[in-house]
């Protein structure tokens, strides 16, 4: 099911993980571009869980369902989770912590595409 | 960076904020898989899953342990990720040596293969981290300032 909308979030997170990257280069603190940031690339793994989800329902090309709702469902946790902790001490480690889940949420994706595609893998 | 004094016992800040945050995706992972597992093939392989799941465990106490520094949750920080460091060892050596051990990965299955080698890297950088923080697990832990 890889489609535009993932390509685009899996930019969007590389995306992310630099411009934080840039953000701990300059030491500046995480500030309200880089929340809106984290707020679309939400929105959109909320979309494609919404649509993965119809997905399966109406056409599963043979995939186990449990674990790709899992999945979809679970990648949710990990940017809203992160950006607390991240804000939780305003420094340039709480911004380099952004980086990290800028980093783990396309191999997330990526992982969804895998069991879609290979159906028992 | 506000860098923690060495021995504050803080293992929540600073670099620490990280760490925190590498365990908890671990956490989250683990605990996600391991449930399924269990959920819907546990006969297949309960060996496997039941590590799974002990696994899944070990990250969660290490996480919320890492996370809330204090003297019995920094004790048990020094534990689970000790544990963790020995389960990686033990099972990657095992799975690379029998690969017909566990008919199904876990997260530990050849060091951690499945998930880039971090899970076996992980637990140096906790106990680097924990030692850096807070002495050692004998010692006395600082109480947090």
């Amino acid at each position: 099911m890889i489609d535009p909308l993932q390509t685009g979030l899996i930019a969007g997170s590389l995306l992310l993980a630099a411009l934080a990257a840039v953000y701990v280069a300059l030491d500046r603190l995480a500030d309200r571009l880089l929340l809106v940031v984290l707020a679309v690339l939400e929105l959109g793994l909320l979309v494609q869980a919404v649509a993965g989800t119809v997905q399966v329902a109406s056409d599963n090309p043979g995939v186990n369902a449990v674990v790709f709702v899992g999945y979809l469902l679970g990648a949710l946790l990990f940017l809203p989770a992160a950006t607390v902790w991240a804000l939780g001490e305003p420094s340039r480690a709480g911004t380099a912590a952004l980086i990290v889940v800028g980093l783990v949420v396309p191999v997330l994706i990526l992982r969804i595409e895998q069991i879609w595609t290979a159906p028992g893998a | 960076m506000p860098e923690p004094a060495e021995r504050s016992g803080r293992t929540d800040v600073g670099l620490g904020r990280i760490l925190v945050l590498v365990y908890g995706i671990f956490a989250l992972s683990a605990t996600g898989r391991s449930s399924v597992q269990l959920a819907q093939k546990a006969e297949e392989a309960p060996l496997a899953y039941g590590l799974s799941a002990f696994a899944a465990v070990l990250y969660i106490v290490a996480t919320w342990c890492l996370a809330k520094p204090g003297s019995t949750t920094t004790r048990l920080a020094w534990l689970a990720v000790g544990v963790e460091l020995v389960g990686v060892l033990v099972v990657g050596t095992l799975t690379v040596l029998d690969p017909e051990l566990f008919p199904d990965d876990t997260v530990w299955s050849g060091f951690g293969s499945g998930y880039g080698f971090v899970p076996v890297v992980l637990p140096f950088l906790g106990l680097a981290w924990l030692r850096r923080t807070t002495g050692s697990p004998f010692s006395g832990t600082p109480t947090p300032r």
